[in-house]
């Protein structure tokens, strides 16, 4: 039987209309695959050098126990986010007579073979190589390794119980949050006393068997869990939640905007994907931590400049890129509709200059490197609604992929928004910025760098008509093409 | 109101629908039936201007379809559920319809209060999104969401399927005042020859792209119809 169901999902990933685009674009996922275990197993491998050198005087192994409870609950987020869970078509399969058993565990042990199972495996494999090749106990490292896969599995099953409900999110980032800024400040050495915790994992073998007992209980309870609602009124059809519905009225003070702006409010706040770009687009809040904390880049202003941009710009390109994309389930009934085509584009506009708005205030704490890169994250902002909002929404026009909204995207198997036009949109995104703070800088000065930069979006914004009927234009050619694309079945 | 002229519509060389010449007044309650890949939602998709004309035009009270976009406001349409908006609820949609259309709150409350039995208490009020109504419910709120704004043509895609026995009475008797009373030109196509002969004034037979009947809706009509129909299945 399992044979059977295996050759089901071969014809089912091979038969997928995704299997059938671009060959550029599968060697790119590819490369993009090799990358991310090419850098994990690098890591890894390099990890106990890098700790040794960086902490001589703790045991590598212990540093890496200590902040073992970080890379959990990171992966725990990462998985509630990106990871899926596995739906295999099991309607056909219940008048059919096959043990439920049979299909459960199917079900269950396919979720083994996750990317994100290998993540941890490519990571902690070479760690624990080097470690006994490093003179280590064999007995202790081989166990503490297998602790911690077991670890991640447990994780795997038991983000599938949590997976339909936010309050287990939320307490998590909480708990996260609060770790960091624990051990950030100084005020409790909380990492101490969990990290000893994971030592004991590893000083005595024979406890392997604790999160041997975890990973199992939380299959079981995985296991009872689909079990219990094989029917076809239950896990099999969709959770049918209640809506939450609030007064937008106040937006109609945005004039002719306002009806669909009322609905890209509700499009964020209701469906899967689109609340998946906006977790992303605060990961790019952070982006600057990276820069600006590395000496390097500190000679490098253009690259600052660069990040700057990314700082206030995530949700932009995030969620710009996909503009038509984001209808595409009811663009059949846009197209057909009393719409100005402005003004949907306008309404889209309006998101992200909001959006670029609130990451600049919640870019304040950047002040902390000091006015400089303040003044560059200003800069950034400026160009970010003034002219890379209209590159993206350009962008987006050329895009053609439709998006299931309350789907997740699949890490890996999600081509969207990924082609070569694609990228050749997003270099000016990238290089611009760059080019028009350096070149200032180099002729004149820091500060003319950044004048220049901001002016430019300030331009963008008195050309703001024109740039959007020259999108609408090409949104009108594209008119067909997009209709019959997004109503192509996935 | 409605007149096509030389219209085809190829797919790779391959002829899913040639009009030579219709001609749909203002008011007339207009059916259209055919097997499947007869070419009426092709047809309706071109009266929407959802995909391009090979060759011909349609011109809709004096707009060319393909060329302005000035027949938007007085048309109004549902083809299938890809026409809903799944995260809204139903109220939402109606709204969200109603002010494309120049149309407030109270206008859409207005029209939605006619509907009450209709809805038979299962769309209004129920704090659901439309993507979990059941396929009936979702058919329900997008034909009466077509309703909004007084269109002056409405077209309709197999309006009649996935619907309830009584919802279909009450559907039948909507679409027959609109066009007795009202003056509104109606589209519809179906499978369903009893109700399209039940609500249409005129019906017109599609076979492969190709008018192969224009009738006048008589007593005779359905008998005719049937046996045109169960005439092809015997060759």
């Amino acid at each position: 039987m399992i044979r059977r169901f295996i050759s089901m999902e071969w014809k089912q990933f091979f038969r997928a209309s995704y299997f059938q685009k671009g060959l550029a674009i599968k060697i790119l996922l590819v490369l993009a695959a090799l990358y991310f275990g090419g850098i994990a197993i690098l890591s890894g491998a390099g990890l106990f050098f890098i700790l040794k050198k960086a902490i001589p005087e703790v045991d590598p192994i212990v540093t890496i126990n200590n902040f073992l409870i970080f890379w959990i609950l990171f992966e725990m987020l990462i998985r509630f986010f990106m990871q899926q869970l596995p739906v295999m078509n099991i309607k056909p399969l219940m008048i059919i007579p096959i043990k439920r058993n049979t299909v459960i565990h199917y079900l269950l042990g396919k979720t083994t073979l996750s990317f994100f199972n290998f993540l941890p495996l490519f990571f902690f494999l070479p760690f624990a190589i080097v470690l006994m090749t490093q003179g280590y106990p064999v007995t202790n490292v081989v166990c503490w390794f297998f602790s911690v896969m077991f670890l991640s599995l447990g994780l795997n099953y038991l983000n599938f119980l949590i997976n339909k409900n936010n309050a287990v999110f939320y307490a998590i980032a909480g708990l996260l949050m609060i770790l960091i800024g624990l051990e950030y400040f100084q005020i409790y050495n909380i990492i101490e006393p969990i990290g000893e915790g994971f030592n004991h994992l590893y000083k005595h073998p024979y406890l392997v068997i604790i999160p041997l007992v975890f990973m199992m209980g939380m299959y079981f309870l995985n296991y009872k869990y689909i079990k219990q609602g094989f029917y076809l009124d239950d896990a099999v059809s969709k959770k049918v939640k209640e809506v939450n519905a609030t007064d937008l009225s106040w937006m109609d003070r945005f004039g002719s905007v306002a009806p669909f702006l009322k609905n890209d409010i509700k499009l964020i706040w209701r469906n899967v994907r689109p609340k998946q770009v906006m977790f992303m687009s605060f990961m790019f809040l952070f982006y600057g931590l990276i820069f600006y904390t590395q000496e390097i880049y500190r000679e490098m202003p253009a690259f600052l400049a660069f990040a700057s941009m990314f700082v206030t710009g995530g949700f932009l390109m995030t969620f710009g890129q996909l503009v038509p994309s984001w209808d595409s389930e009811y663009y059949k009934m846009l197209m057909s509709q009393n719409i100005p085509y402005k003004k949907y584009l306008e309404s889209k506009w309006y998101l992200m200059v909001v959006a670029v708005a609130i990451s600049f205030v919640l870019s304040t704490p950047y002040l902390y490197f000091g006015w400089e890169i303040f003044g560059m994250i200003a800069a950034g902002a400026l160009f970010n609604v003034g002219l890379n909002s209209f590159i993206t929404l350009f962008g987006g026009a050329l895009n053609r992929v439709p998006i299931e909204l309350n789907v997740k995207a699949k890490a890996f198997s999600n081509t969207n928004g990924f082609n070569p036009t694609q990228m050749l949109i997003a270099l000016p995104k990238f290089l611009l910025p760059m080019l028009l703070f350096y070149i200032p800088y180099k002729l004149i000065n820091f500060n003319a760098g950044l004048i220049i930069l901001g002016l430019s979006g300030v331009l963008g914004l008195v050309f703001r008509n024109f740039f959007l009927n020259k999108i609408e234009s090409i949104y009108q050619k594209g008119k067909y093409k997009t209709i019959s694309a997004f109503s192509e079945k996935k | 109101m409605i007149s096509v002229s030389q219209l085809t519509k190829k797919y790779n060389n391959v002829q899913v629908l040639n009009i030579e010449h219709l001609e749909i007044p203002k008011g007339q309650s207009f059916g259209l039936v055919g097997n499947n890949g007869a070419g009426k939602t092709t047809f309706f998709s071109l009266l929407l201007d959802l995909i391009q004309p090979s060759s011909g035009y349609i011109n809709n009270n004096d707009v060319l379809v393909h060329e302005s976009e000035a027949w938007k406001p007085f048309t109004s349409s549902f083809i299938d559920e890809s026409f809903l908006i799944g995260y809204l609820t139903a109220e939402e949609y109606f709204y969200f319809i109603g002010e494309l259309r120049n149309q407030n709150k109270a206008d859409v409350d207005k029209l939605l209060s006619n509907f009450q039995d209709f809805f038979h208490d299962e769309i209004l009020g129920k704090k659901k999104y439309l993507r979990d109504l059941s396929k009936g419910n979702q058919k329900k709120a997008g034909i009466v969401a077509a309703l909004i704004g007084n269109p002056e043509v409405i077209i309709l895609d197999e309006p009649f399927a996935n619907l309830d026995p009584t919802t279909q009475i009450r559907l039948k008797q909507i679409l027959k005042d609109l066009a007795e009373k009202q003056g509104v030109t109606i589209l519809v196509s179906s499978h369903d020859l009893m109700h399209v002969t039940d609500v249409c004034e005129r019906i017109v037979v599609l076979e492969k792209g190709d008018i192969v009947k224009d009738l006048q809706t008589s007593e005779a009509t359905l008998k005719e119809l049937e046996q045109h129909f169960s005439g092809q299945f015997m060759v």
